[in-house]
């Protein structure tokens, strides 16, 4: 008796637990398709405004004008330089600034957690230059290290560099107590809590900071390149809008946002794999 | 010393063992503390702990158990008084001293054999053996088959297994448990106490163990020391004899079970 019933309730449970799976499937596809729409539907709006003519192409060009722009300059290039060396001048840029800038970040981050002297001898320091923009020091740093590339890339180093450090400083300071203390009744030296359970207990917000830094690292890129050079997206930018050419400054700007949103992509990826125990 | 389950040790043995055993493994000497200096927690504390003792501490909130088993795992020194393990003073934490923490104090990024197994990183023992007693004390606590997990795919009362677990595999000479079962439900909390004692039978060494419930207490332990609150130092140190093998459920609804529960009930409410 006992048995049959408590067998008849795990049919039950079996059955439905397959009914919620296809309704959470179901939900993920409509979510999939809502988001989905919005944008088409954003597009389809836009192109009709250009096409009836109901704002003028000079403030807002047609979607398949920038295409066509996009295409003539993958045939052309830009202000006689492929686009293809535009687009990598301008990656070469911000992945070598945020690959020195986050191990920079990166290293001093886990010192400042660490060691409360290293803490103290940079508290003041971070503390005033973190509310300044970054981009405040850009001329100055034109001004030290000339105009070419040398500047560009260390500004957005410089961004980049100082968020991945406070990240992984917060990181490594809110490693719980408890599972320090457990490692040493384990017999576990300073060097292993380090490495067994202090750095992985930050990572998680060292990934936070890196995505952070990328981002902004890109906002400092084309900041960077609208002010000075000849070569990369930011350049594009500037020069389209110098000449009105709307369309070529609507193709850097969303060539902006693809690498960006490609890179942080790609960087989620790589924290999912790498922080795989948070479920 | 015999523990057939056919014919059950009168409890007498163990304690006359214990009894007889001269060998102080834990020794708080006139023991005076507090996290400062204004107020202290504890005062002029004596308090031993044998060879392979089960010791609960039993008092009211705020009175220093957690405190005692702060200074004694080394985590903190004491302002006046000794704490000694084998008559050497505790300078800091130390392998020979496993703490199973309320919180279980896993590592999140490492699976259940990892974790487990962390100690063993710091030991001089062999892979092949390091991993025969990592399979050997995952199969005691019924987690055999989640090796591979990770904690957040784990229960609570499981993670709490895999605590206790890796603390024990590296046999410390005491286990300090400050409320290790308080946050799983009633049921897992009874499986936990069997295999606790199943595998403190196993494993050699004493357990300081702190809790709030008087029959937890009275089923794990050998010995129960009751504080006072107010610095009053040891109120009550009563020895617990009941038939071994101790995790049978019979010990926990025999007559002296209930005397026990009764008796100690009735020691803690003079207190409150
Ligand atoms: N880290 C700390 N810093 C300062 N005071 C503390 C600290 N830990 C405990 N205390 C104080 O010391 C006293 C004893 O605390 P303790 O945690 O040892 O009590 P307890 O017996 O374990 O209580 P409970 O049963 O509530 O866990 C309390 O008054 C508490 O407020
Ligand atoms: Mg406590």
């Amino acid at each position: 008796m006992q048995l049959k019933m408590s067998k008849s309730s795990d049919k039950m449970t079996a059955f439905e637990g397959q009914d919620l799976q296809t309704q959470a499937l179901r939900e993920k596809a409509m979510l999939f398709c809502v988001a989905i729409a919005i944008p088409s539907l954003i597009l389809i709006l836009w192109e009709m405004t250009t096409r009836m003519g109901w704002v003028d192409e000079l403030f807002l060009p047609s979607l398949s004008g920038i295409v066509n722009e996009f295409f003539a300059m993958t045939r052309k290039g830009y202000a006689g330089t492929p686009l293809l060396s535009h687009v990598l001048g301008s990656l070469r840029r911000v992945f070598t600034a945020f690959t020195v800038g986050t191990l920079v970040g990166l290293l001093l981050g886990l010192l400042m957690g660490y060691y409360k002297y290293v803490r103290a001898a940079f508290y003041v320091v971070t503390e005033l230059l973190r509310p300044i923009p970054p981009l405040a020091f850009i001329t100055l740093f034109i001004l030290w290290f000339g105009i070419g590339e040398v500047s560009k890339v260390l500004i957005i180093l410089y961004a980049g560099a100082l968020i991945v450090m406070l990240n992984t400083m917060a990181g490594v300071q809110s490693c719980p107590k408890d599972k320090i203390l457990a490692a040493q009744t384990l017999g576990a030296n300073d060097l292993a809590i380090f490495l067994y359970v202090i750095l992985p207990a930050a990572l998680p917000s060292i990934f936070t900071g890196m995505r952070v830094a990328l981002s902004v690292d890109f906002g400092i890129l084309v900041a960077a390149e609208l002010l000075a050079g000849d070569l990369g997206i930011g350049y594009i930018i500037q020069d389209a809008s110098t000449f009105f050419n709307v369309e070529g400054l609507f193709v850097g700007i969303l060539m902006i946002g693809f690498f960006g949103v490609m890179s942080d992509f790609l960087l989620r990826i790589i924290a999912s794999r790498v922080v795989h125990w948070q479920g | 010393m015999s523990k057939s389950p056919i014919h059950p040790v009168s409890s007498l043995d163990r304690q006359s063992e214990l009894e007889n055993s001269p060998a102080q493994l834990i020794s708080l000497d006139r023991v005076s503390f507090g996290y400062s200096h204004k107020r202290l927690v504890l005062q002029d504390l004596d308090l031993e702990i044998k060879q392979g003792e089960f010791l609960t501490l039993l008092g009211p909130s705020g009175c220093g158990k957690s405190t005692i088993l702060n200074l004694i795992a080394g985590f903190y020194k004491p302002l006046l008084g000794r704490v000694t393990h084998g008559g050497e003073d505790i300078k800091g934490p130390s392998a020979r001293r496993g703490v199973v923490f309320q919180s279980n104090a896993l590592f999140d990024w490492m699976t259940v054999e990892q974790n487990v197994g962390f100690g063993f990183r710091f030991q001089a023992v062999s892979k092949h053996e390091r991993k025969k007693r990592v399979e050997t004390i995952i199969a005691l606590v019924g987690l055999r088959g989640n090796e591979r997990k990770y904690p957040y795919q784990l229960s609570g009362g499981m993670r709490q297994r895999v605590a206790v677990a890796r603390s024990m595999v590296v046999q410390p000479e005491i286990l300090l448990m400050d409320e290790p079962f308080a946050a799983v439900d009633v049921q897992t909390r009874e499986g936990l106490q069997e295999e606790l004692l199943k595998l403190h039978e196993q494993v050699s060494g004493a357990i300081l163990f702190v809790t709030h419930s008087i029959e937890e207490a009275v089923f794990l332990s050998d010995r129960i020391v009751i504080l006072d609150r107010n610095l009053g130092g040891i109120a009550h140190d009563i020895k617990i004899h009941l038939p071994e093998p101790r995790y049978t459920a019979m010990n926990r609804v025999s007559d002296a079970f209930n005397q026990y529960r009764t008796d100690l009930y009735l020691k803690m409410k003079a207190i409150e």
